[in-house]
């Protein structure tokens, strides 16, 4: 594995690649990194990252603890930019656009590429108020058109039958998993095209976690996902494609059933067998 | 003890677990009596309180303004002049207080503003209350030409003001990063995240500092006898000199008529009595915000 | 797969090599009964001919013993990867080592009933696939003990071989019977025996074909090169 030559996702041509992803026609890439460098300040922790993200798929990411993978994630919808001392260089395109260009609105770009985050973060607000707040921001509605679209992202993550008495409480009083689901509605009420997950199951239990994995398989008919997780069976259950990061690199990216049988690289394979250090 | 150390083990020494034992029995009962202490202390001033200002509570207390003694009078100018000035200066000092704490937690950081801005706003915190009576008197009273209330008021915002301001970023740090994060990520500019998100999430810790800080000023004498004075009148002029209770209760206290000293007791439990309302009031209205 | 760096957890190796060891142990009794097998019909050695029967239940114990511990490591340690395909590897080529064995026993026990042909007819031929067979089914173990894909696809292409071997007896035994209607049945019974050789050739193929993919991760292709098995199919009466 040369850092000079970047791993691109290869189309399969065997028999094991007759999962749902590849089904229809290759999916048009949705967003493209390309010869991404990222930097903490001196330090180099991403080396020129190469990685196409199919759209309406979802891409795996794993890898262990500091191989970038997270970091990875927060280049894709600049969250990076909040602290000084990061900085980008190379491309990510997405719509046509480097959004790792100093003009781009980031407001408008995170409305278009949501995040979720390892902790529930529900807002200190009601339930209603939670998903209402990220559509305030972004478009005029109506009340009867807002209690519409609260409506629909609810329902959209299945918990519209478990909070519709109770959209005026506190959402910090419903459960972890009830919590994440929110988070996910209120990302999703924003109508963007890619969602980026960054381990959204690691503080659930297993029960909430397959909700959640549930909800990913119904949300990619429609969005673009890029989920960050520290656990692979869930890489293996949730993604179409599969990326292995290791100290910063992309070390291989292939589909997801041919990654878990067949990885092409020894650190890939060390580490999904669990061999590593 | 040692004889109920059934499970005691060959390789473990008594004598030590012993010693950690007292130990800990010496540390328990020291805590109890520093306990003690202090509320035996903040009792036995309750007790005076009430003990001796009860005795004066009376209609008149609230009706009539201060008068000259052996004369029938109250304390209305007083409490007024107190609930005035007291609640001005919240209204300044607070929101003031706030924006400095959201500036120094979410803007400033560690910038050399920022650490100049934290450094005289603690000075302020422990600053003796009558070098900002001092100071208003120069900035307000000596320009004007004479005393007001509202020169009262703005010498209490000062002194209300570096406690919000403490407190508020100390709350804003306890916000977890992923909170503010999620606020951005969802296309949330940041005067927003902070204001809808952040501030919300701590309102009642910010509460809580805004309490601490009416409860100061509130009890305030030093600083208004240069600005505000007192006055015996009626007065809602904030032009004019001011009465407050603070300050008629050390001029009656001071003073060697009986009815007088008896109001300064009466006034003293009413400053007491209105911050425990205040505070009770408070608490119970923001306790939703708690989670 | 064998010279994977060691699992984190130790235990999971352990187990890996345990099953590893059952089906070594199986590739050496089967290789064991094909050759007293063979030796009771071409060397008509009575004595052979007793050994393989006894040795199937060994076999088959062994079989159920591997199947067991690879559906465990399967359900609590979620192989990935060369894990996984070594496990499926196994739990496929433990049924093909077993089947081995019967087809040994089968051959063993037909030993007595080819008796009246030795001398009569040349067994050269036999002989030859013999050779072939034992010398596939050896390297397929092998390359299953030491995890060498190489000689796995040495093997699979090897197979053509016994496939002519077996037509070629086909043939020579079909003029026999013809000309002496007195010998049809022990030589129907040297068929079986060639059937049987030929059957293992297929077994040891497979093998092959799972080491190769264990190893690899690449499938051989589907379609083997079988040289004799069209000319086979257009000559058998069926």
């Amino acid at each position: 594995m040369s850092v000079e030559v970047p791993v691109k996702a290869t189309g399969m041509t065997q028999p094991l690649d007759s999962t749902a992803a590849s089904k229809d026609t290759p999916h048009p890439v949705a967003m493209q990194v390309k010869g991404l460098n990222f930097y903490y300040g001196t330090s180099h922790a991403l080396h020129d990252i190469s990685l196409d993200f199919p759209e309406r798929s979802v891409t795996g990411m794993i890898g262990p603890s500091g191989c970038g993978k997270s970091t990875l994630l927060r280049v894709l919808n600049r969250m990076y930019d909040l602290y000084p001392g990061q900085r980008a260089t190379g491309e990510v395109i997405f719509d046509k656009q480097n959004i790792l260009n100093s003009g781009v609105d980031l407001n408008v770009l995170r409305s278009r590429i949501g995040m979720v985050f390892q902790k529930p973060t529900p807002f200190p607000m009601s339930i209603y108020d939670n998903i209402a707040f990220g559509i305030r921001l972004h478009e005029r509605v109506s009340r009867s058109e807002m209690d519409g679209r609260v409506e629909d992202a609810l329902r959209r993550v299945a918990l519209w039958p478990e909070v519709q008495d109770r959209l005026s409480a506190s959402a910090t009083a419903l459960s972890g998993g009830q919590q994440q689901r929110l988070c996910i509605a209120r990302t999703i009420a924003v109508r963007p095209e890619v969602i980026l997950l960054d381990e959204p199951t690691s503080a659930l239990d297993p029960v909430s976690t397959a909700r959640i994995e549930e909800l990913l398989d119904e949300l990619k008919t429609e969005f673009t996902i890029a989920i960050v997780t520290h656990n692979m069976q869930q890489a293996a259950r949730c993604a179409d494609q599969v990326a292995f990061f290791y100290m910063g690199r992309l070390i291989e990216v292939d589909s997801t059933a041919r990654m878990f049988t067949t990885p092409r690289e020894q650190q890939t394979q060390d580490y999904i067998t669990g061999r590593f250090g | 003890m040692k004889a109920n150390n059934t499970l005691m083990r060959a390789d473990r020494s008594a004598s030590l677990l012993w010693r950690r034992h007292m130990c800990d029995k010496l540390a328990t009962a020291m805590s109890w009596l520093g306990m003690l202490i202090v509320v035996f202390m903040l009792g036995s001033i309750l007790w005076t309180l009430f003990k001796n200002g009860l005795a004066g509570m009376s209609v008149h207390l609230f009706t009539m303004s201060m008068a000259a003694p052996g004369q029938p009078g109250g304390l209305a100018n007083a409490i007024m002049g107190s609930i005035i000035q007291t609640g001005l200066a919240i209204l300044i000092g607070a929101p003031a207080g706030l924006m400095t704490g959201i500036y120094l937690a979410e803007y400033g950081t560690t910038s050399r503003m920022a650490r100049i801005v934290r450094f005289v706003s603690d000075m302020l915190l422990s600053a003796p209350s009558i070098l900002i009576g001092l100071f208003i008197y120069m900035m307000l009273v000596v320009p004007f030409g004479h005393f007001s209330g509202l020169s009262g008021a703005v010498a209490l915002a000062i002194l209300a003001m570096p406690i919000v301001v403490r407190t508020t970023e100390d709350m804003l740090r306890l916000v977890p990063v992923a909170m503010r994060e999620a606020g951005i990520a969802l296309g949330a500019p940041k005067w927003r995240v902070i204001l809808f998100i952040c501030v919300r999430a701590v309102r009642a810790g910010i509460m809580t500092g805004v309490l601490l800080a009416i409860a100061r000023v509130a009890g305030e004498t030093a600083p208004l006898l240069f600005t505000s004075l007192g006055n015996s009148e009626w007065s809602l002029d904030l032009g004019r000199p001011m009465a407050s209770l603070p300050v008629a209760i050390y001029q009656y206290a001071g003073s060697a008529y009986q009815d007088w000293m008896q109001q300064a007791w009466t006034g003293a439990l009413l400053v007491t009595l209105g911050v425990l309302i205040i505070n009770i009031v408070v608490r119970v209205g923001t306790r939703g915000g708690r989670s | 797969m064998g010279n994977e760096p060691a699992h984190t957890i130790t235990r999971y190796d352990q187990e890996l090599d345990r099953l590893r060891g059952i089906v070594a142990r199986m590739g050496g009794l089967v290789e064991r009964q094909t050759a007293q097998a063979i030796a009771a019909v071409v060397n008509q050695n009575e004595e052979a001919a007793l050994e393989p029967p006894e040795l199937d239940p060994e076999v088959d114990a062994l079989e159920r013993e591997a199947e067991m511990l690879a559906i465990r490591i399967l359900a609590l340690r979620a192989p990935m990867a060369v894990d996984l395909r070594v496990i499926v590897a196994v739990l496929k080529m433990s049924g093909d080592l077993e089947r081995i064995g019967d087809y040994a026993s089968s051959i063993a026990r037909r030993a007595a009933k080819v008796e009246v042909l030795d001398g009569a007819i040349s067994f050269s031929a036999l002989r030859a696939m013999a050779r072939l067979v034992q010398e596939n089914l050896h390297m397929a173990v092998e390359s299953m003990v030491e995890n060498d894909a190489e000689r796995a696809q040495e093997v699979w292409k090897a197979d053509t071989a016994v496939d002519e071997l077996y037509t070629t007896m086909f043939r020579e035994l079909v003029t026999y019977m013809m000309e002496d209607p007195r010998k049809i049945a022990p030589c129907i019974h040297l068929l079986f025996v060639a059937k049987n050789l030929e059957r293992i050739g297929d077994h040891a193929t497979n093998i092959a074909e799972r080491v190769y993919y264990a190893v690899t991760g690449e499938m051989l292709p589907s379609v083997r090169p079988r040289g004799g098995a069209a000319r086979t199919n257009i000559e058998q009466p069926e």
